[in-house]
């Protein structure tokens, strides 16, 4: 099933636009709430029988994708469409975070990025060279998570008095019990094999008050895929996230000991809920030096991730530089305190 | 920095000086800084002592005096040394001396600072030189001992007094280090996060409502003590630190040590 959200007013291609939120017409300006979206200007057009086969309303030429793709536009005639069948059922997203990052913000906040590189070389802080930009929703499965972490260590608080000419040192050792409750909220782990897990990591944190429930116009005029593992392959990611989270937690409940050694942890965390969800990410494919580098931007919050190239020389510099400058400065300290320069 | 200037403006005054009293306070000093009344130098190495003291006091604008005797003669071996000192200044009415005093009959070793290097040279870098010639008055290398004496002290007083001259903090092999090693963290960082620093929390995805302690207990379970002695003085014995007063009112600062 392909679906085109037709404009009222002038029946051209409508497309989700970042700054108003809206359902936006290329050719006439028209704006339409999503919530409030006429149906009879949604095009529906079923094919029969076939999967990965869908024929483009406008024109009728042959949308080609890959079988993850759930939102693409005409290779033809570029009317942005939705592939309503992978979004439905199973594949249905329960909750979205719309783009607010427009393409030209992306841009300008890219080349921002680039400009703030102090280790990048110089030909690439110009930003000029973006070969591509892609607007994509990567779907992400979230987690609720609810558990319980029983606790045993052995805490020690050491004391040294003198006394004479013997310094005594006195170490008491203390039995540390914590039952712990924890509960974690909407925690993310990307679906798609695509993507890069380290890269999408970093991509977070999202701001969830901005989730919102799904609905397919939003994906209208981007890129869109669908989970390539499901809540149960993911699960384990999501827990190696949340250890170190939990860890953390716990050694904040434990205070007032110089040194704590655990004797036994057990952490139990079971998902309560899962929201399958799309995140918005801008895909920047960049040219340079005959290479092509991706980096990936928060669709909502502007930040971006990936590898820059590095420059050597600047490396360099800026070691030399602080090496120099702290050298100099500690000297002039000892000058001034010792007043010998050697 | 204007110390250092001033210093440097000195430089062509003093080599003046040394031209119009150089000669003559030589000349009326000729083998008066080693008094080496047991015998344990060379005429050799009397001469080089004298020649090395010479060069070194000029720049300190100290006196560096170096004594022997086989007897303290039932006194100690502080007021053997402010016994000599005493003489010594009345008769040339200089105050201001760096004195080594050697006494091979009972073994024991003082080093004592007057005048100004009663302050440049204070009973801490005394006993900081102590260490460094402990090792030759123990082999038996006199003159060794009173050519390091001469050279680190001298060393010791370019420092502003009361302040610690072996102190790790002004050497430069350790400031070499920090440097370093603090440009290697901040560049290191810079190089991890120019791909994108990970920005999420442990507190990022809690929820703060039901994350918590249920229940906790901390029990005293058995406690240890465990004792150390301060070690008391350096090997060899030191004796005297903080120097004193001579018979003749002189103070100065000094430490020794038996070897």
């Amino acid at each position: 099933m392909v679906i085109h959200y037709k404009c009222p007013n002038c029946g051209a291609d409508m497309a989700f636009d970042s700054d108003s939120g809206h359902l936006s017409c290329p050719s006439c300006g028209h704006e339409e709430n999503i919530e409030t979206f006429p149906e009879q200007n949604i095009e529906r057009k079923f094919d029969e029988g076939e999967a990965k086969e869908y024929h483009c309303e406008n024109c009728g030429a042959i949308i080609l994708t890959e079988a993850e793709t759930t939102a693409t536009h005409c290779s033809f005639c570029g009317a942005p469409v939705v592939l309503a069948d992978r979004l439905t059922g199973d594949l249905a997203p329960a909750k979205v975070i719309p783009f607010t990052v427009s393409k030209d913000e992306a841009v300008a906040a890219f080349k921002k990025w680039t400009r703030g590189g102090r280790l990048t070389p110089r030909g690439f802080m110009s930003g000029d060279r973006i070969k591509k930009m892609t607007g994509m929703y990567v779907p992400f499965w979230l987690y609720d998570i609810e558990g319980e972490a029983h606790i045993q260590a052995i805490g020690t608080q050491v004391r040294t008095y003198q006394s004479g000419d013997t310094v005594y040192t006195e170490t008491n050792f203390y039995d540390v019990f914590r039952e712990i409750d924890l509960s974690y909220l909407k925690v993310p782990a990307d679906a798609s094999e695509k993507m890069d897990d380290v890269l999408m990591d970093k991509l977070e944190p999202y701001d969830y008050s901005e989730l919102k429930d799904f609905r397919m116009p939003y994906l209208a005029g981007f890129l869109a895929e669908k989970y390539d593992f499901d809540d149960e392959q993911l699960f384990s990611r999501v827990e190696s996230k949340i250890v170190p989270y939990i860890d953390a937690y716990i050694s904040t409940t434990i205070s007032g000991y110089s040194s704590v050694s655990y004797t036994n942890k057990q952490i139990d965390a079971q998902k309560k809920r899962v929201y399958y969800t799309l995140f918005p990410v801008w895909m920047v494919y960049y040219d340079f030096d005959n290479k092509e580098h991706t980096f990936a931007m928060n669709g909502q919050t502007g930040k971006v991730v990936g590898k820059p190239p590095i420059s050597a020389g600047k490396v360099a510099l800026w070691f030399t530089g602080i090496a120099t400058s702290s050298f100099v400065a500690m000297k002039a300290i000892a000058f001034a305190v010792g007043g010998v320069l050697w | 920095m204007r110390d250092f200037l001033s210093k440097l403006a000195r430089v062509p005054m003093l080599i003046l000086l040394l031209f119009f009293i150089g000669g003559l306070s030589v000349s009326a000093q000729a083998g008066d800084l080693i008094h080496d009344e047991a015998g344990l130098l060379s005429a050799g190495e009397a001469q080089e002592l004298e020649a090395l003291a010479e060069r070194y006091g000029a720049e300190q604008g100290v006196d560096f005096l170096f004594l022997t005797t086989d007897s303290t003669g039932g006194q100690s071996i502080e007021g053997y040394m402010g016994d000599f000192f005493d003489r010594r200044a009345d008769s040339t009415g200089r105050e201001d001396a760096v004195l080594l005093t050697i006494d091979i009959g009972g073994r024991e070793v003082y080093l004592a600072g007057f005048g100004t290097a009663e302050r440049t040279l204070d009973s801490e870098r005394v006993d900081l030189v102590l260490d460094r010639i402990i090792p030759e008055m123990r082999s038996g290398d006199y003159a060794g001992a009173f050519e390091e004496t001469i050279v680190t002290s001298s060393e010791y007083m370019e420092y502003r007094p009361g302040v610690n001259p072996e102190s790790i903090f002004l050497k430069t092999w350790f400031h070499l280090a920090v440097a370093l090693l603090l440009a290697g963290i901040v560049v290191g960082s810079m190089l991890y996060n120019a791909g994108g620093r990970v920005t999420t929390t442990p507190g990022t995805y809690v929820d703060r409502d039901h994350t918590r302690v249920r229940s906790h207990s901390d029990r005293f379970r058995n406690k240890t003590v465990t004792r150390r002695k301060i070690p008391k003085n350096k090997d060899g014995g030191g004796f005297g630190g903080g120097g004193g007063m001579t018979g003749g009112g002189r103070s100065f600062s000094g430490g020794g040590r038996s070897f």
